[in-house]
């Protein structure tokens, strides 16, 4: 009997190489950009599209979706095919889902560089392109579970488990964190306020981790390790235990991102040790990958591409390691708001996603032109000049982040903060940061070498679009008497092998979050504290265009060193009307939590604001903060503001009925109020300026807690 | 309080049904050979018969 | 594997000897090999040989004949198939020789080798195939044929067929585990907020109400994953047996009715989280406890060697084969060249020339003549015999000696386990504490009273005792099975250090089935005359003339004429001009009957037609063989056990240091009979054996451990199986199962130290959730790592875990 021949489509595994490559490059050269801001702020050129608020997350998106994200697709289309012995589902299908991705990347973008963002870290994309992302991610899993179905072998190997799972719980996290109502095409406010917004947001932002940069890529790194080493894994019992761990677990673990913060203590300890247990099972897969080049290291020695695997898999050896570390609540203190997340990070991306997508890259890439790596040599120096790349961007950075984190703590013996001034813990280790953009140039470099290599690879490779192949059809051998069609069912049932990955997840996400959500009194509500005003809403939706959250942040742990340089710490009952919340990861300048309370240390005048936007180094010659100075010039639309109203009393938000129509009178007034005090300083600025709702804005945060009366009552009383 | 009893509820549905498939997957043997599948990808893939010339 | 200097096999990877067999340009050591390749590579399946090198078994004798007529048998197809609907079939088979990636790629292709195979399916795990095929396009018989043709022979005997439908494993340890896994998981998180929360009033209301989660996932818990302890427990005292599981069932109860009571009553927290990891620590335990060698048998009775099939005869001679388990009596039955004897019974045509080996351990075959009475279990060479049944297969004297004695095992008071020992005065110390510590606080503060009680069951539970031995014995189980002793379970390990007598049978146990000592002293020949005798050997596969051949030292390559071979005889034919016989007496034409075969295997052989003298064949010893007996005779009341005559006696004397325990010409009921006695003088015996022989014996004795050349293959029921190449270790296995009794004696005085901590906190009414939460594992850490870890270490240092690889 013949076995019936059929065609793998390698066309579509390439097309995802090379796109793989490409926003590689152009993902790696934003950051490095990015990096050289902090050192010469004046490379933005003082236009709008190049702050490192619009920067960031074009960089962070595009390693992430469209680096790693192209990267995971590369593998899965060629691992998926191989292991189910089967053309993918559908080639319109796969077209679809190749170009779909590409023009997702290509509108993230540009809709970050024209600040049209959701100012939620890692999910900055606005609803359109947020309904695009879940239509293509569903045709991606149609198309993959339909290959899955159509299979021509019995067992689904561990891999496609945990494509399956990225699948099923991208999906759901992205809608689950997605979900907003839209102001206009280009705007939209999340559901969720405050405390729910931020464990919503982390609990997806880490689990984005989870399920976008680790669970496919243990997939491919089962996959291609053992192909590359040409030896079974380690462990495969090692490989199904690990895995149910680790989809368990690691949907609990995203209240660490928010320790010390106003969550609950309990979610957050929660958070915490699952975060420790996550140990087990990550160090399950790292341990499981080497092991498996047990008795091949003389391999590993001569081929590039187990070397790139190897130094992948130990970087994620020691990123899991160290986030477990990050969310211990004592070294959280220090690492939180500090450069040390950014090395961590980096640690993954760069070593574990980078590499590991090199390591298949240059292991694919031959086997799809049917010949041999062009140089190897060429191919070594890659892979070292992007080792010391690593080593010089995390190592100077763990240095940075604990000097800082010191130098914020440290208090002089009369009980007075030593470096009050934010600015003098910044400019200390700029150093720091110029050592960085060198490994991160030198990680640059390197793939630059491999790009070369492998376009010369492919020019004296011959490409086989079709790769035909044979293999029996599967064969039910009759009714249920027979002992192999009751057999390995659930490997037969992919579709239910999903829906019990989806209820994996629900249950932890659910559990997690919907006592948080519904339970509204959870959150100790402040009767001081009131919805922002039209302006200050406007001033808000500018702060989080221009990506303020991503350098400043709003959240005041209940430590000394921070009430002292802040003032009273922030309470969960303060957000209730933040949608989205802003409490920011990472604190490139000093937190903005109390920035409008007159008394407080952080206070400044209106025209303090005025002239720092417009020029920051006039200020503070060494401020790294670059000029915002279009807000200056830029008219503020409040065409939106009925329509920004309405939403926010569709959230809850209490203003009064029929506000929406007098809204505009009520900005107006408080806007003109803005721009006579501005006068009053000698600052010429019409009241119809955008950073007149910035600094409204800026001069409301934090002043509700120190309010004694009610809170502020619209439409607005004119003795403001 | 609400919320709570449907949690509950929810809660052991999803532990009954986590049960039941994990006891199906053991009874039909997911787990019998962890050697021979953990090997089978490193096989090469069959080419088609060639065409006979002879 | 090849000897260095030589050529490997292509196929197999043995010697090639005399002569590489060259074909395609690569060597093979036999035809059966090259035409295993020719095989694989006219189908385009030589991706076999890329995978590992060498991947082949030695083919030996491939020719099947009718071998397997009897698979066309409708009666005997339908009792081996699993399914078939007419058109499609499928069918499982035991495959021993499946050992390497290679076989699983091959036997997964076979399709590529004969068509109508829809789809074949190899469990590594367990050496099984499941073939599916087409029923018009190949049949059963055709598709074994296949598979021998490859050499993957498949195991198919009575024992398997019957079976079959019986060979379902029983996972409920993994069911039960996993419900306690799943519900320790959710209860662990549910307890959190209990112990983290803050004093804040809506947190508080949060907490209490996730205690009723608590006591929702405690119920599969107690109800389902931890019964079998209450059981067990209820059971033993119904039988006035206090085991360990009857303080773990007191412990699991206090547990659930305290914390059940708390949480009704909203008076506490419980402690859930305790019971919940309780159970789940205990049943991985017995999980880890539970490691069984697959594709072992350690179960295998008389049926496992006899064949699925006879041939029968009527009246005109015709021949129908009929399943084994329809033989009558009075029937006419055909038994053709190396098939087994299933019933007694008598000789009626034919010359026979059994190999009883199997049933006496005597390793030269015994000649019989017609009238003659034959007992089942030889092996017959040579021409076709037909006997009449005089009794049936289940009757029959070897069969018999089985379902007599098996079922009357007498059982050694010495061997209750450690645990079992110490768990009832343990009880009773609980009991009396927990009683004790109530009554105390009854009259200082009654409301502590009981909560004094269960404080004490709880902590007192004694789950790292419990899970002490099965870790210990389980890691040591594991380390023996890496090193080539396999044991059927791991109380074996407690049992094995135990034993203060040994039974050794000599044949195949002492000494090796396939290597002799050659002596050619009685022989007037020079050494260039030996050569000429040894080029004749070269051209017979029969295990003595492959041992004489292999005795050279030199290159033979001369020329051998008219060569013939009569089976279970000896060989003839000339060499360089002279003609010579080499064989039995009887064959070499001499009239020295006498004595034939007192000093061991004698080969006669004539040159040009004259009587020269014999070869002399000595069963060769095993390696280490005096090393281990001198060593265990320090310790052990060693015996041997002989089916054999005794001409071996004076050379065993020797090395046991005296005579004064060794019986020769033993059969297997006396050998069975001899262990019986010992134990009755009270002597805790080890049996080692290997053939169906010793089976009795193994049986009887406390501890059967059987040596085995491929343990997949050949081993009666036993408590143990040893790698015969592991032989000069036994002493080794012997003395770590004495270590590793140690080890789980100190463990039991650490989680004792425990327990006593905790119990003293108990009885002071001072025990909190948190510290039994933190207690219970605390201990049961502490133990399973200890025990794992100077296991692991102290077989290190022993030298237990030398490198050893499984042979094909």
């Amino acid at each position: 009997m013949e076995n019936p021949t059929f065609y793998y489509d390698n066309k579509i595994v390439k097309s995802f190489a090379y796109a793989t490559l490409f926003w590689g490059v152009i993902g790696m050269l934003v950051g490095l950009y990015a990096a050289l801001q902090f050192i010469w702020p004046g490379l933005t050129f003082n236009i709008p599209y190049t702050t490192f608020g619009r920067i960031r997350p074009i960089h962070t998106n595009a390693v992430i979706f469209a680096f790693v994200g192209n990267g995971m697709f590369t593998g899965i289309y060629y691992s998926l095919q191989r292991l189910t012995k089967a053309r993918m589902f559908n080639d319109v299908l796969s077209k679809v889902h190749f170009w779909g991705w590409q023009l997702i990347i290509v509108l993230a973008a540009l809709s970050f560089a024209f600040g049209i963002t959701t100012g939620k870290e890692y999910a900055e994309l606005e609803w359109p392109i947020d309904i695009l992302v879940a239509l293509i991610w569903v045709v991606f899993g149609w198309n993959m579970l339909g290959t899955i179905i159509k299979r021509r072998t019995q067992h689904i190997y561990v891999a496609i488990w945990f494509y399956i799972a990225t699948f099923v719980t991208v999906a759901i996290l992205h809608i689950v964190n997605s979900i907003a109502i839209p102001v206009s095409l280009f705007k939209s406010y999340p559901i969720y306020a405050g405390v729910q917004d931020a464990l919503v947001q982390w609990w997806y932002g880490h689990n984005a981790v989870a399920f976008f940069l680790t669970t496919p890529y243990l997939g491919l790194m089962y996959y291609f390790l053992p192909k590359a080493a040409n030896r079974p894994v380690y462990s495969y019992k090692l490989s199904i235990i690990h895995f149910w761990a680790l989809i368990f677990l690691y949907i609990w673990a995203g209240p660490h991102h928010l320790l010390y913060s106003s969550l609950p203590n309990w979610a957050q300890s929660l958070g915490v040790v699952f975060s420790i247990m996550l140990i087990a099972p990550s160090w399950g897969g790292m341990v499981n990958g080497l092991l498996t080049l047990r008795g091949a290291w003389d391999k590993v020695r001569e081929d590039p591409v187990l070397k790139f695997m190897v130094v992948a898999v130990t970087a994620y050896g020691m990123s899991t390691f160290e986030g477990p570390m990050m969310s211990l609540k004592s070294v959280n203190a220090i690492s939180h708001f500090t450069d040390w997340t950014v090395g961590h990070a980096h640690i993954g991306a760069l070593g574990w996603n980078g590499f590991l997508t090199f390591g298949m890259l240059y292991w694919l890439i031959p086997v799809l032109f049917n010949t041999k790596i062009y140089s190897k040599k060429l191919a070594n120096t890659h892979f070292w000049l992007g080792t010391l790349g690593i080593i010089m961007y995390a190592v100077p950075l763990y240095w940075g982040a604990i000097t800082q984190a010191l130098m914020w703590k440290e208090f002089t013996p009369e009980g007075m903060l030593r470096y009050p001034n934010f600015l003098e813990t910044v400019t200390q280790i700029i150093p720091m940061y110029a050592t960085r953009a060198i490994g991160g140039g030198l990680y640059i470099t390197g793939v630059l070498f491999g790009v070369v290599n492998i376009i010369k690879t492919v020019k004296t490779g011959k490409f086989v679009g079709d790769e035909a192949a044979s293999a029996p059809a599967l064969v039910k051998a009759g009714g249920k008497a027979a002992g192999e069609s009751t057999h390995r069912w659930l490997e037969r049932k992919p579709v239910l092998f999903m829906i019990l990955a989806v209820v994996v997840i629900l249950i932890g996400g659910l559990i997690e979050i919907v006592p948080m959500y519904l339970i509204r009194s959870n959150i100790p509500t402040i009767s001081s504290v009131g919805p922002y005003t039209p302006l200050e809403l406007h001033g808000r939706d500018i702060y989080v265009r221009e990506g303020c959250y991503t350098c400043h942040s709003q959240m005041i742990r209940p430590f000394r060193s921070e009430t002292e340089r802040y003032g009273e710490y922030s309470k969960a009952g303060e957000f209730v009307y933040d949608h989205p919340f802003q409490w920011g990861s990472k604190r490139n300048g000093p937190d903005l939590a109390r920035e409008g309370v007159v008394t407080g240390r952080q206070y400044k005048p209106n025209s303090w604001h005025y002239q720092h936007m417009l020029n920051p180094q006039a200020l503070n010659v060494q401020s790294i903060m670059p000029s915002f100075k279009w807000l200056i010039s830029n008219k503020l639309d409040i065409s939106t503001t009925a329509r920004k109203v309405k939403v926010m009393q569709f959230l809850g938000v209490p203003y009064p009925e029929g506000y929406d129509k007098i809204a505009n009178q009520d900005l107006i007034k408080q806007a003109t109020e803005i721009s006579e005090n501005l006068k009053a300083s000698g600052i010429q600025c019409d009241p119809d300026k955008e950073i007149i709702a910035v600094i409204a804005y800026l001069q409301r945060l934090g002043t509700d807690i120190t309010r004694t009366g009610p809170a502020v009552s619209f439409p607005l009383s004119s003795n403001k | 309080m609400g919320v709570l009893i449907l949690l509950i509820s929810f809660s052991i549905v999803v532990a009954v049904g986590f049960l039941l498939a994990f006891i199906w997957s053991v009874r039909t043997g997911q787990y019998d050979d962890e050697y021979g599948d953990s090997v089978r990808i490193l096989f090469k893939d069959d080419k088609p018969d060639p065409p006979v010339s002879m | 594997m090849a000897k260095e200097g030589s050529i490997a096999c292509y196929h197999c990877g043995e010697d090639c000897v005399p002569t590489p067999i060259p074909f395609d340009s690569k060597s093979f050591c036999c035809s059966g090999c090259r035409t295993v390749y020719e095989i694989l590579s006219q189908n385009g399946a030589c991706d076999y040989y890329d995978l590992n090198t060498s991947p082949g078994i030695k083919a030996n004798s491939r020719e099947t004949g009718n071998r397997y007529a009897y698979l066309d048998q409708e009666e005997i197809r339908k009792e081996i198939l699993e399914f078939s609907d007419g058109g499609i079939s499928t069918v499982k088979f035991f495959i021993p020789g499946i050992h390497c990636s290679s076989c699983i790629w091959l036997l997964e292709n076979l399709g590529k080798l004969q068509k109508g195979i829809a789809q074949s399916h190899v469990n590594f795990a367990k050496k099984e195939i499941s073939i599916t095929f087409h029923d018009d396009s190949i049949s059963l018989r055709q598709l074994v044929e296949l598979l021998v043709s490859v050499n993957y022979i498949p195991e198919i005997s009575m024992d398997n067929v019957r079976k079959k439908t019986k060979r379902k494993v029983n996972n409920s340890i993994y069911f039960r585990l996993g419900v306690a896994g799943f519900c320790f998981g959710n209860i662990m998180l549910f307890s959190f907020p209990e112990y983290l929360a803050g004093g804040d009033f809506i947190e508080g209301v949060i907490v209490t109400n996730l205690r009723w989660f608590n006591l929702i996932f405690s119920l599969p818990v107690i109800l389902y994953s931890g019964n079998i302890y209450i059981i067990s427990a209820w059971k033993g005292i119904k039988k006035n047996f206090i085991s360990i599981d009857v303080p773990i069932a007191l412990g699991i109860l206090a547990l659930f009715l305290r914390s059940a009571y708390e949480i009704l009553s909203n008076s506490g927290p419980g402690f859930m989280d305790s019971l919940a990891g309780l159970v789940f620590f205990l049943l991985i335990g017995k999980w880890y406890q539970g490691k069984t060698y697959e594709a072992l048998s350690f179960e295998r009775d008389y049926e496992s060697y006899f064949p699925v099939s006879v041939t029968v005869l009527n009246d005109d001679g015709e021949e129908t084969i009929i399943p084994l388990g329809k033989i009558k009596i009075g029937q006419r039955i055909l038994i053709r060249n190396q098939e087994l004897i299933p019933a007694d019974g008598l000789l009626v045509k034919g010359e026979g020339n059994l190999d009883y080996s199997f049933v006496s351990g005597e390793s030269n075959p015994v000649n019989k003549a017609t009238g003659d009475r034959i007992f089942a279990g030889g092996r017959q060479l040579g021409s076709s015999i037909e006997i009449i049944v005089e009794k049936e297969v289940a009757q029959s004297y070897l069969t018999e000696l089985w379902n007599r004695e098996t079922h009357e095992k007498f059982t050694n008071p010495k061997i209750t386990t450690l645990i079992s020992r110490i768990s009832k005065r343990f009880t009773y110390a609980v009991i009396l504490i927990s009683t004790g510590s109530a009554i105390a606080w009854f009259f200082i503060d009654p409301s502590v009273s009981i909560n004094a009680f269960t404080s004490v069951l709880i902590v007192a539970c004694p789950c790292a005792l419990a899970l002490s031995m099965p870790f210990a014995y389980g890691n040591t189980m594991r380390i023996f099975g890496r090193n080539g002793f396999y044991l059927k379970e791991t109380q074996v390990v407690e049992i094995l250090s135990n034993i203060d007598t040994i039974v050794f049978d000599k044949t195949g146990t002492l000494t090796q089935n396939d290597d002799f000592d050659i002596s050619w002293d009685k022989l007037n020949l020079d050494a260039k005359e030996r050569e000429l005798i040894m080029a004749l050997a070269k051209q017979s596969t029969h295990p003595v003339s492959s041992a004489i051949y292999k005795s050279r030292t030199g290159i033979i390559n001369q020329t051998v004429e008219k060569f013939e071979e009569i089976v279970s005889q000896g060989i003839s034919g000339i060499v360089e001009g002279n003609t010579i016989k080499l064989g039995s007496s009887a064959f070499v034409n001499t009239n020295s009957t006498a004595e034939q075969n007192a000093d061991g295997n004698r080969v006669f052989v004539s040159f040009n037609n004259e009587l020269n003298g014999y070869i002399l064949l000595k069963n060769k010893y095993r390696q280490g063989f005096s090393n281990v007996i001198s060593l265990l005779g320090r310790d052990y009341d060693l015996h041997v056990l002989s089916g054999d005559n005794e001409a071996e006696r004076e050379r065993l004397s020797e090395v046991f240091g005296s005579s004064k325990n060794m019986f020769f010409k033993q059969t297997p009921h006396d050998k069975l009979e001899y262990v019986r006695k010992l134990k009755l003088k009270g002597a805790t015996v080890l049996m080692v054996g290997d053939g169906l022989n010793d089976a009795g014996a193994l049986q009887e004795s406390d501890l059967g451990v059987s040596i085995a050349d491929d343990v997949y293959h050949f081993s009666p029921a036993c408590d143990g199986i040893l790698d015969s190449g592991r032989f000069e270790t036994l002493g080794n296995f012997i003395r770590f199962s004495k270590t590793s009794v140690k080890i789980v004696k100190f463990s039991i005085l650490i989680s004792l130290l425990y327990n006593i901590t905790g119990t003293t906190i108990a009885a002071f009414g001072l025990l909190t959730p948190i510290i039994a939460a933190i207690l219970m594992p605390l201990s049961s850490v502490t133990v399973v790592v200890f025990v794992t870890l100077s296991t692991s270490y102290l077989a290190n240092k022993r030298g237990i875990s030398k490198r050893y690889s499984t042979p094909k």
